[in-house]
């Protein structure tokens, strides 16, 4: 009965979250500045990760959900570093 | 009880389904990059940080699923993970952004252009 009632649910929130992957890639391809670009690649990983834990609910398996935390994990990195060589045009210490 | 946390994990979901799609239309349409800030705010707090306690929830409260705790505490700890890295990620993007001159705008008030000087 609950079961029934999650894939109702998933009729209506998978278009929702694909519909907002498109945009974001709009904006990620045609970004006018890199940190737009980065900004865009950001919110597209947090999102990913979110609708991971979402499909490891749907497919019934536990692997996902290690993959959404690397995801998240590996944005915060991205914005860390790109904004360190933004400021001291080098990556490092 | 696991039917009140099934669906309290469902509308979680459905709330963080449209905070996503109002953040990319945001961050689609709005002029500059430290607006875009605050759609990207609303693409990452509403729109990962709600869906994944939601699903946290939702898979306490579900008896169909086979690994219902491994999924719900993972889904906690990703949620506290991107509710602390994404405004840190924001704020290190905006700072390197000011710093390397590379938005144009007209600001009434600049605070940190104190900070520019004397550096």
């Amino acid at each position: 009965m609950l079961e029934s009632a999650f894939m109702t649910l998933m009729k209506f929130v998978i278009p929702l979250y694909l519909l907002a992957f498109i945009i974001y890639g709009v904006r990620a391809f045609k970004g006018p500045t890199v940190v737009d670009i980065i900004l865009a690649v950001d919110c597209l990983s947090f999102d990913i990760a979110a609708f991971m834990a979402i499909l490891a609910v749907y497919f019934k398996s536990a692997f996902l959900i290690s993959a959404a935390i690397t995801l998240a994990l590996w944005a915060y990195l991205l914005d860390i570093y790109i904004a360190k060589h933004l400021v001291s045009k080098e990556v490092g210490v | 009880m696991s039917e009140i946390l099934f669906y309290l994990g469902a509308i979680m979901i459905i709330i963080g389904g449209i905070c996503d799609l109002f953040g990319a239309l945001g961050l689609l349409k709005f002029p500059n990059f430290y607006i875009r800030l605050h759609a990207a705010t609303v693409g990452t707090i509403g729109g990962a940080v709600v869906p994944l306690f939601g699903v946290g929830f939702l898979a306490l409260g579900a008896d169909f699923l086979p690994h219902k705790y491994a999924i719900a505490g993972a889904s906690f700890v990703t949620g506290i993970i991107v509710l602390l890295a994404a405004p840190a990620g924001a704020h290190a993007l905006a700072y390197a952004a000011h710093k390397a001159k590379l938005v144009k705008w007209e600001p009434k008030v600049d605070h940190l252009a104190e900070v520019r000087r004397n550096d």
